[in-house]
C-alpha cells in the first residue's frame, strides 16, 4: 500500500476552441484529429465502484466532477491560469466583494434541457441549504448568489475574498435545477443516472468498471475526440500498476515504485511520466508543547534533515526536496524570494544544528543524544500514516538524519483515522504529513491553511488546518490583505513576507513536495499534458482538471 | 494460510509414562525414530541458531540506510538491497528473531489456553464441560483473519504484544478440542483410579498424572499453534496491519510488495522472506504431523495390532 | 433426537456470540468517522460543515449502550444493516450484495474442488499403504500447506499471468463486459477465476489429503473391513462403500468448520488478484471505521460458516447411524 493524493478539484483550464489547447501552442491542429478511440484510466481507488455519480458527495465525486459535471471557470492548479467555462466572462467589483459572472449560452444538459443562469443560482442555493454538501465551504465566505437579468449571476461576499474564486468558480459543480429540485438530501443522494453539461455521459457502470461515452451535444463543438473512456476499479496498487505496465490502460495516476524499470522499460518509446509538485509534505511541530515552542530548537531541526536524501530514499526521487519557504518549486518558482531564503541556507548542516542546540542550552549526553538543563533528552515521537509506505520510509530517513545530529525520533505508525484524529486535535509531538486541504493554484492556499490561526482550533478540538497551532497575528494580517487584492505584484510581495515568517519561525519543515502522479502512453494517443505544455494538472484524480486532459487527448490515426 | 481441518481425533494411543524413562525420554524416543520429526526439528534448530547468532551471521546493520537502493544480488549484497537502501540478507537474518519470537510466544500462549480449557472441560464435566465446549466451538468457527484484522486495528497499537495476543485469542480453540477428547479418554484409566483411591486431590491428579500422559499431544498442539502463528502473523503483516518499522519476515514482504519488487525486477526481495516463512512453517508442520504418527501407531509405517 | 438438539443449540449460541462480539468490538475504536470523511473531502471544510456531517451520519447518538444493542439486534433481524460510511451513502446491504456472490463463488468452488480431490487422493494413499505415493506424498503436502497463501498467489500471478500471459491479471470478468448469463460471460468468469481458485486449492488440499488418509487408515484397521475382505468383496467396493464412506463422515463436519479458515484466505486472494469480493471490502471498512459495514460483513461470514456446519451436522446425522445411537 502506498500513498496517493485524493484531490478534489483543480480547476480545468481549457481552450474554448477545439484547436487551442491551454495556453501552449505546441499541440494544435496541424494534424487532423479524428473522433474515436477507447481510453482506459488507471487510478487505484481501493474499492469497487458504487455507481453513485453525486458531485456533492466527497467520496464519489472523483467519478463525476469534471467529466460529467462542470464548474463555472477552469482554474489550472499548476499556474492559476483561468479559462471561462460554463461562465463566459466574470468581473470583480473594485472592492473585491462582488463577483459577477456572465453565463454561457448555447449549453445543454445531457438530457436535452437548456442550461441557464437559473441552474447556477439553484446549485449554490442548494449548497447554502445543505452545508454537508458544500464541500468547498463556499458559504463560509458568501453572502448571496442572485440572478441578474437573463444571463448574469452576482455573488456577494461577506468580506473581500479574492482567493475563494478558486473554490467557487473552479471547484463547485453546477447541477441541473430541473432534476435536483426534487432531491431531499443532496449530500447523500445516490445518483445513478447523472445529467450534466460535461463532455461525457455515463454509459454503463458495474462494480468493476465505469464506461463514459462521448456526449455528442457537448457545448464545445467538435470535442471531445475520445469516443469511450473506461475507468476500472482497482482494489490495490499492484493490480493497477500491472495493468498500466502491460499497456491495458493508458492514462495513469499511480505511485509506481521503480517506475523506470517497472513501467518505462516495458515500452521506452511510449511510456512516459511527469510528476509536477502540488503540495508540501511537512514535519509539523506541536507549537503548544514544550520544547517545540523554542525557536532555536526548531531551526536546529531544520538544519538536521537531509531533504535530498529523504526525497531520494523515501520517495525514489519522485518528489523533489522541500524548501523552507513552503512555496513549491518549480511549480511556483516565481513566488519565491530566493535571496531571502539563501540568507538562512537551510540544508543538512549538522555543524550549524549543533551550534544552535548548544546556544539554546542543550548538551550532548553520553548516548549521543542532546539533553536540556534538567536532563531531559531530546527524544520525540512523530505520528505517521502506516499505510503510506513512502511516508514511513521518509520518516525512517529523517530519523536516521536526526540521530546523526543527536536527536532521537520515535516513529508512531498509525491507522489513518487514528492518525487524523491525533493530528486534528493536536494530540502529538511531531507529525509527518501534508495539510489535509485541497492545494490551490498559487501558494496562498496552502500557506494559509498551514499558518493562519483562524483555521486552527484549541487543543483537543478538531482543527481544519494549522495543526501545530501557530499563532502569528502579523502573518494572519498578510493573508487578509492577500484576500482583498487582485493586484498580482502586491500578492507576490505579501507571499514573500509570509516566506520570511516560515524561514525565521520554522513552524513546519517542508521535507518533500507531494506530486501529481501521472503516467501516459503515447502509443495510440496524443494530446497529453506534459512538462512543456502544462495545460492542466495532469493526474486523473485532479478534479476537474482530468476533464480538460480528456478533452485534449485524441487517438492517433 | 494452510487450512486446518477440524476433526475429532479418534482414540489416541499414547504410551503410558513409566517412571523409568520419564516424559522427555518417551517423547524423545518416539521422535528420534521418525524421519519427518527429525527433519522438522533440524529446520527449527537451524533457524534458532541463526536467530541467536544474528549479529555474527549478518554482514551489515539491517536498519542502515547507507547503501544504494534496489540493487541486484551481488557479492557485497547476497540478496540485494531494499527500496530504501538496506541490505536484504541482513534483514532476513535479523528478521528470524522476531519471526521465531512470534511463533514460539504465540504458540505457547495458545497452547496454554488450550490445555486449561480442554482439560478443565474434560474434568469438570457436566454443565461446565458443556459451556466450555460451546465456548471452544464458537471460537473455532469464527473466521479468524477478519477477527484478527478487526481486533488488531481497534487496539490501534501495532506492537508485537498486540500481534501475539490477537493470534493467541484466535488460535487456541483448535487444540482445546483435541485435548478435551484425549483427557476424556484418559479419565477412566486404571492408574487414575488408583490415584483416586489413594485419596489424591483432583488438581494433583490432573497435573501430575494426566498431563504427563498427554505430553506428546500437548507438544504436537504447540507446534500446530506455532504453525498457525507463523502464517497468521505473516498474513497480517503483509496486509499492512503490523508495524512497518519492525523487522520480521512478514514486514519484509510488506515492503517488498509496496515497492513492487516482484514486477520491477527484484523478485528476490519477495522470494527470500516468503521462502523462510514457508520453511519455518514446514518445520512446525512436519513435527506436528510426526506427533500424529507417534500418537496413532496405525499411521506409522509399521502397523500395530490392537 | 438429542444429537440434533445439541447441534442446534451450538448453532444458536454461536450465532448469538458472533452478534454480540460484533456489537462490542467496534465500539472500542478511537477516533471519529466524520474525520475519515474530512480526509476524503480534502476541501476547506468549515466547522459547520463538519458538524453537519456528524449529524447526518448519526454519530452522536443519545441512546445508552443497551438501547443501542437492542436496536442493533432488531435491525439485524429485519435486514436493516445501516448506511456505509466508506461508501456513503450506499446502504450496507447493497455493498455486500455486490461482492458476496464473488467471494462465495470463488471460495465455495475452490474449497469443494479441494475437498473432493483431497479426499480421493487421501483415500487412494491410504489404500496403497507403503506404496511410492504414500511415502512421498505426506511430507510434500505438509510442506506445501505451510506456504503463506498470498506468497503463493503472487508467484502464481507472476508465472502464469505476467510471464506466460496465459491468464488475466485480475478482476472477475473482462472489464467491458456486464453481468449476463451468456456462455461467453461464464467462460470469462472461469478464465479469470482460474488462478485465484488454483491458489486456494493448492494451499488447502494438503490438509484434506492428510486428514482423509489418517482417518482412512484407522478405518481400514476396523473389524468390519477385515470381514469384508474375508468375504472376498472387490477392493474398489471396500474402499468406497465400506471404508471410504465411514472415513469421510467425521471429515464432513471438519470440512464445514474449516470454512472459516478458507474465508480468511479469501481476503488475501482478493487483494492479490483484485477480485471484486468481500475480502477487501472488509479491510477497507476497518480502515474507515465503518461500523455498520464491518459488523455486517463479519456476521455474514460467520453465518455462512455456521450454516455449513449445521448442514454438515444434519448430513452426518442422516448418513451415520452411530451418531444417533450416541445421541
Amino acid at each position: 500500500m502506498r500513498r496517493r493524493e485524493l484531490l478534489i478539484g483543480s480547476l480545468a483550464a481549457v481552450g474554448l476552441l477545439a484547436g487551442a489547447c491551454g495556453g501552449g501552442t505546441s499541440s494544435n491542429n496541424t494534424t487532423q484529429k479524428t473522433v474515436g478511440g477507447v481510453l482506459t484510466i488507471d487510478n487505484e481507488s481501493g474499492a469497487l465502484w458504487q455507481c453513485d455519480f453525486n458531485p456533492y458527495n466527497g467520496s464519489v465525486n472523483g467519478q463525476s466532477f469534471g467529466v460529467l459535471y462542470e464548474p463555472l471557470v477552469y482554474d489550472n492548479l499548476l499556474n492559476d491560469k483561468k479559462t471561462p467555462w460554463l461562465a463566459s466572462a466574470y468581473e470583480w467589483s473594485s472592492d473585491s466583494k462582488t463577483l459577477t459572472f456572465t453565463i454561457r449560452s448555447g449549453v445543454t444538459w445531457s438530457d436535452g434541457q437548456p442550461f441557464n443562469a437559473a441552474d447556477v443560482v439553484f446549485s449554490f442555493a442548494l449548497l447554502s441549504q445543505h452545508p454537508e454538501a458544500d464541500l468547498q465551504s463556499d458559504w463560509a465566505v458568501l453572502q448571496s448568489v442572485i440572478q441578474q437579468g437573463e444571463d448574469k449571476v452576482v455573488f456577494t461576499f461577506k468580506q473581500a475574498a479574492v482567493p475563494n474564486f478558486y473554490q467557487i468558480a473552479g471547484q463547485t459543480a453546477i447541477v441541473p435545477k430541473h432534476i435536483w429540485s426534487t432531491v431531499k438530501d443532496p449530500a447523500s443522494e445516490v445518483v445513478r443516472n447523472p445529467v450534466g453539461t460535461g463532455p461525457f455521459t455515463m454509459g454503463a457502470c458495474t462494480g468493476q468498471n465505469i464506461t463514459y461515452k462521448r456526449n455528442p451535444n457537448y457545448w464545445q463543438k467538435g470535442l471531445p475526440y475520445l469516443d469511450t473512456v473506461n475507468y476500472p476499479a482497482f482494489l490495490d496498487n499492484d493490480p493497477a500498476n500491472a495493468f498500466l505496465a502491460s499497456g491495458q490502460a493508458q492514462y495513469g495516476g499511480q505511485f509506481i515504485p521503480n517506475i523506470d524499470s517497472y513501467y518505462v522499460a516495458k515500452d521506452p518509446q511510449n511510456n512516459h511520466y511527469w510528476f509536477p509538485p502540488i503540495n508540501n509534505i511537512n514535519v509539523w511541530f506541536n507549537l503548544k508543547k514544550a520544547p517545540f515552542d523554542n525557536k532555536a530548537l526548531r531551526q536546529a531541526i531544520a538544519y538536521s534533515i537531509n531533504r535530498d536524501d529523504v526525497s531520494k530514499k523515501g520517495e525514489f526521487g519522485y518528489e523533489p526536496p522541500g524548501n523552507q519557504t513552503g512555496v513549491l518549486s518549480p511549480t511556483f518558482d516565481s513566488w519565491i524570494d530566493k535571496a531571502q531564503a539563501d540568507k538562512y541556507g537551510y540544508k543538512f548542516d549538522p555543524g550549524k544544528a549543533a551550534s544552535l542546540l548548544q546556544g539554546a542550552g542543550y548538551t550532548k549526553g553520553g548516548d549521543g543524544i542532546y539533553k536540556d538543563a534538567s536532563g531531559k533528552r531530546l527524544s520525540f515521537s512523530i505520528i505517521n500514516i502506516a499505510g503510506y509506505t513512502d511516508w514511513v520510509a521518509s520518516v525512517q530517513v529523517i530519523q536516521d538524519n536526526l540521530k546523526q545530529v543527536g536527536i532521537e525520533l520515535k516513529p508512531q505508525n498509525l491507522e489513518s483515522t487514528a492518525y487524523f484524529d491525533k493530528l486534528f486535535t493536536g494530540n502529538f509531538e511531531l507529525a509527518y504529513g501534508s495539510v489535509n486541504t485541497s492545494p490551490g493554484p498559487n501558494p496562498y492556499y496552502e500557506l494559509r491553511n498551514t499558518l493562519d490561526s483562524r483555521t486552527t482550533a484549541a487543543l483537543g478540538q478538531t482543527a481544519a488546518g494549522n495543526y501545530g497551532r501557530y499563532q502569528n497575528p502579523a502573518v494572519d494580517a498578510l493573508f487578509d490583505q492577500f484576500g482583498a487584492t487582485t493586484d498580482s505584484a502586491k500578492q507576490h510581495d505579501l507571499i514573500k513576507q509570509v516566506e520570511a515568517a516560515m524561514l525565521e519561525d520554522v513552524p513546519v519543515i517542508p521535507a518533500t513536495e507531494g506530486v501529481a502522479w501521472y503516467q501516459y502512453s503515447t502509443k495510440d494517443f496524443a494530446g497529453w499534458p506534459t512538462k512543456d505544455d502544462p495545460f492542466s494538472a495532469p493526474a486523473p484524480w485532479n478534479l476537474p482538471d482530468w476533464e480538460v486532459t480528456l478533452l485534449h487527448v485524441y487517438k492517433k490515426s | 494460510m494452510a487450512v486446518r481441518v477440524v476433526t475429532d481425533p479418534g482414540p489416541l494411543e499414547t504410551p503410558v509414562v513409566t517412571s523409568r524413562r520419564g516424559i522427555a525420554g518417551t517423547v524423545g524416543r518416539g521422535l528420534s525414530r521418525n524421519r519427518k520429526a527429525m527433519a522438522g526439528l533440524g529446520l527449527f534448530g537451524f533457524f534458532l541458531v541463526v536467530a541467536i547468532l544474528a549479529p555474527v551471521v549478518a554482514p551489515y546493520d539491517p536498519q542502515s540506510l547507507q547503501f544504494d537502493q534496489m540493487l541486484q544480488p551481488s557479492r557485497a549484497h547476497l540478496l540485494g538491497t531494499t527500496g530504501t537502501g538496506q541490505d536484504i540478507f541482513s534483514q532476513l537474518v535479523f528478521g528470524t528473531r522476531e519471526s521465531l519470537l512470534i511463533a514460539v510466544a504465540a504458540g505457547l500462549g495458545a497452547t496454554l489456553i488450550s490445555v486449561i480449557v480442554g482439560v478443565s472441560a474434560a474434568y469438570l464435566g457436566g454443565f461446565s464441560d458443556h459451556v466450555l465446549n460451546l465456548f471452544t466451538d464458537v471460537f473455532l468457527v469464527l473466521p479468524t483473519l477478519p477477527l484478527m484484522i478487526i481486533v488488531g486495528t481497534y487496539l490501534n497499537n501495532r506492537g508485537l504484544a498486540v500481534l501475539i495476543g490477537v493470534i493467541v485469542i484466535t488460535g487456541w480453540s483448535y487444540g482445546a478440542r483435541q485435548l478435551r477428547s484425549q483427557a476424556l479418554s484418559l479419565r477412566n484409566r486404571e492408574f487414575l483410579e488408583a490415584a483416586r483411591a489413594r485419596g489424591e486431590r483432583s488438581l494433583y491428579i490432573i497435573v501430575f498424572e494426566v498431563l504427563p500422559n498427554m505430553t506428546s499431544l500437548i507438544v504436537a498442539i504447540f507446534f500446530g499453534a506455532a504453525l498457525y502463528a507463523v502464517l497468521a502473523a505473516a498474513g497480517l503483516q503483509f496486509i499492512g496491519l503490523g508495524d512497518p518499522n519492525s523487522l520480521s519476515w512478514g514486514t519484509m514482504l510488506y515492503w517488498a510488495q509496496a515497492n513492487g519488487a516482484l514486477l520491477a525486477g527484484s523478485p528476490v526481495w519477495v522470494l527470500a522472506p516468503g521462502l523462510c516463512i514457508a520453511a519455518l512453517g514446514a518445520a512446525f508442520a512436519l513435527i506436528n504431523y510426526a506427533f500424529d504418527e507417534i500418537g496413532n501407531p496405525a499411521l506409522r509405517p509399521v502397523k500395530r495390532r490392537q | 433426537m438429542s444429537y440434533l438438539v445439541r447441534r442446534l443449540e451450538f448453532f444458536f449460541i454461536t450465532l448469538w456470540a458472533a452478534l454480540t462480539i460484533n456489537f462490542i468490538l467496534p465500539r472500542i475504536m478511537p477516533g471519529n468517522p466524520a474525520q475519515a470523511m474530512i480526509v476524503r473531502f480534502r476541501g476547506r471544510v468549515s466547522p459547520e460543515t463538519v458538524k453537519a456531517i456528524e449529524v447526518a451520519f448519526g454519530l452522536h447518538s443519545n441512546e445508552n449502550i443497551f438501547q443501542q444493542y437492542l436496536e442493533y439486534l432488531r435491525n439485524t433481524f429485519t435486514g436493516n444493516f445501516g448506511t456505509s460510511v466508506t461508501f456513503f451513502p450506499v446502504p450496507v446491504g447493497d455493498v455486500i450484495r455486490q461482492g458476496l456472490p464473488w467471494t462465495l463463488g470463488l471460495v465455495g468452488m475452490a474449497t469443494i474442488i479441494a475437498f473432493i480431490l483431497g479426499t480421493l487422493l487421501g483415500m487412494l494413499s491410504a489404500w496403497r499403504r507403503g506404496g511410492f505415493f504414500d511415502a512421498v506424498m505426506p511430507p510434500v503436502f505438509i510442506v506445501i500447506s505451510a506456504f503463506p497463501y498470498f506468497w503463493l498467489g503472487l508467484l502464481v500471478l507472476l508465472a502464469f499471468a505476467l510471464t506466460l500471459n496465459w491468464f488475466p491479471l485480475g478482476f472477475a470478468y473482462d472489464l467491458t463486459s456486464s453481468i449476463n448469463l451468456s456462455w461467453d460471460f461464464v467462460g470469462q468468469v472461469i478464465w479469470h477465476g482460474t488462478l485465484p481458485a488454483l491458489t486456494i486449492v493448492i494451499t488447502s488440499i494438503g490438509g484434506w489429503i492428510l486428514t482423509m488418509r489418517n482417518t482412512m487408515i484407522t478405518t481400514l484397521a476396523e473389524d468390519y473391513v477385515k470381514m469384508a475382505r474375508a468375504k472376498g468383496l472387490s477392493p474398489v467396493r471396500i474402499m468406497f462403500m465400506y471404508a471410504g464412506r465411514n472415513a469421510i463422515l467425521p471429515n464432513l463436519v471438519g470440512f464445514a468448520m474449516s470454512l472459516g479458515f478458507v474465508i480468511s484466505g479469501a481476503i488475501l486472494v482478493e487483494i492479490v488478484f483484485n477480485y471484486p469480493g468481500l475480502g477487501f471490502t472488509l479491510l477497507q471498512a476497518v480502515h474507515s471505521e465503518d461500523y455498520a459495514l464491518m459488523q455486517t460483513l463479519f456476521l455474514m461470514l460467520t453465518v455462512a460458516v455456521l450454516v455449513a456446519v449445521l448442514a454438515a451436522d444434519l448430513l452426518t446425522a442422516v448418513l451415520d447411524p452411530r451418531t444417533r445411537e450416541h445421541g
